[in-house]
């Protein structure tokens, strides 16, 4: 939600502009803020609702009117069709959202943002985009029954989860139809006191996803049914997880393979050593071949990232000859003495 | 425990996809034929689509519906979007390897 709630600010447009300096401002502020342009960017998705919300209503003349009367409890006036109650200070709520929210979690909140209701906004200008989609679930605001919202969620995985699988618990808050006023936001002919004349309440829900081992950054988990939930019994939406994988400190991804850098004393590199390697279950025993050179890849077959299809990856490991910074008096005259009976000439 | 789609490679007619994300069959199959969405090989007449994408379609939609930009531009926008992010996520994973 946007902080400030004066629609006119959030537009940066003068109260008194036309309805095309509306759209105008609308839709240069949404070229910067749309959550489709900034994927994962919070800030950016909490700008966009409030644009989308000041625009809502700005962009209606009838709504517009009543906003410039009665500022933030417009709302409330025209669910009551009359004079706003005394006292009220509800804060209304957008009607558009639909799907889950969700808490506590780094899990985007695209509850408002109501990604199925597209193609019937007010405010005119969206003819063609509206003679283009008919007839199917799922498009317009106003419309009271149809499939619920498909929603769409990030969700940040450690590299060991998307490797390994297993369940997560997601908290969310749903926004139903208000069980008092069945979601018409009136009940006896006053805005409903449980939803605040906004039609809807918002629910928490717990959901236990099952993380598939193999999935990848970019990978996208649909959960069936999860999503906004249809109205007049018709079926709910899905609910979309775009998974993106937090970097991990030791590990470079690949496709399905792994990729680490492994330091090794000069000694190892020439003499070759048994090393310990480490990988993502764990540390393995590696043998470093006499005459090493620093940036050679050791292949560790099978010791990738599990496939989705069954199967894994292999894990490279790229040899860093590392030398040491402080050597004692025995190290120095051992090193000496190498450089005197060594016949290794590097630059030639 | 609810099951879980992964990768969303699961192959639906134009008329699923059409149906789920509320567009006409039409819209989908010309946006499908000028290679705006993916399609995979059905072997018969009519490819199928994947269901990703649903996703795209939507994002397509969003950016019709917020920006006015037209589908083959909602297309470009997404392809360059992709790519941004994928730069993005190396440049983040060269700088993590620098430090």
């Amino acid at each position: 939600m946007a902080k400030s709630k004066d629609y006119y600010e959030v537009l940066g447009i003068k109260r008194d502009a036309a309805q095309d300096q509306i759209k105008q401002a609308y839709r240069k502020l949404a070229r910067k803020f749309h959550p489709d342009l900034n994927p994962g960017d919070k800030a950016a998705e909490e700008q966009f609702k409030g644009l989308q919300e000041a625009y809502d209503v700005l962009s209606e003349p009838e709504n517009r009117k009543l906003y410039d009367q009665y500022g933030e409890n417009w709302r409330a006036v025209k669910a009551g069709a009359g004079a706003p109650p005394p006292g009220w200070e509800g804060e209304p709520r957008s009607r558009r959202g639909t799907g889950p929210r969700t808490a506590g979690v780094d899990f985007g909140d695209f509850g408002d943002f109501d990604f199925s209701n597209f193609g019937t906004r007010g405010g005119g200008g969206f003819d063609i985009f509206e003679e283009m989609f008919g007839g199917a679930a799922g498009r317009g605001r106003g419309r009271r029954s149809g499939r619920g919202a498909d929603v769409e969620a990030e969700l940040e995985l450690s590299l060991e989860e998307a490797h390994r699988g297993g369940r997560r618990t997601l908290q969310m808050e749903v926004a139903e139809a208000c069980p008092t006023c069945g979601g018409t936001g009136l009940k006896d002919g006053k805005p409903c006191e449980t939803c605040g004349g906004a039609g809807q309440v918002i629910r928490p829900k717990t959901i236990e996803v099952n993380i598939p081992s193999g999935v990848r950054d970019g990978s996208t988990i649909r959960l069936a049914g999860q999503g906004g939930i249809g109205s007049n019994g018709s079926e709910p939406g899905d609910l979309y997880l775009h998974i993106h994988l937090r970097p991990h400190p030791v590990f470079t991804v690949k496709g399905d393979d792994l990729e680490v850098e492994l330091p090794i004393a000069p000694w190892e590199a020439v003499l070759g050593a048994k090393v310990e390697a480490p990988t993502i279950d764990g540390k393995v025993e590696l043998t470093v071949p006499a005459g090493a050179r620093s940036g050679q890849r050791l292949r560790l077959r099978g010791q990738g990232l599990n496939k989705r299809k069954g199967g894994r990856g292999d894990e490279y490991v790229r040899l860093k000859i590392v030398v040491p910074k402080d050597v004692n008096a025995e190290e120095r005259r051992l090193y000496e003495e190498l450089s005197r009976i060594s016949g290794f000439k590097p630059r030639s | 425990m609810w099951p879980s789609d992964f990768d969303l490679d699961e192959p639906l007619t134009f008329d699923v996809v059409a149906a789920t994300v509320g567009a006409k069959r039409t819209l989908v199959a010309r946006l499908a034929k000028q290679g705006l969405i993916e399609t995979v090989d059905s072997g018969t007449d009519e490819p199928l689509l994947p269901r990703r994408v649903v996703v795209h379609l939507r994002r397509m939609q969003r950016l019709r519906r917020d920006l006015g930009v037209n589908f083959a531009g909602a297309a470009v926008i997404l392809d360059l979007v992709g790519r941004i992010e994928q730069l993005n996520r190396e440049l983040a994973e060269m700088h993590r390897r620098l430090k």
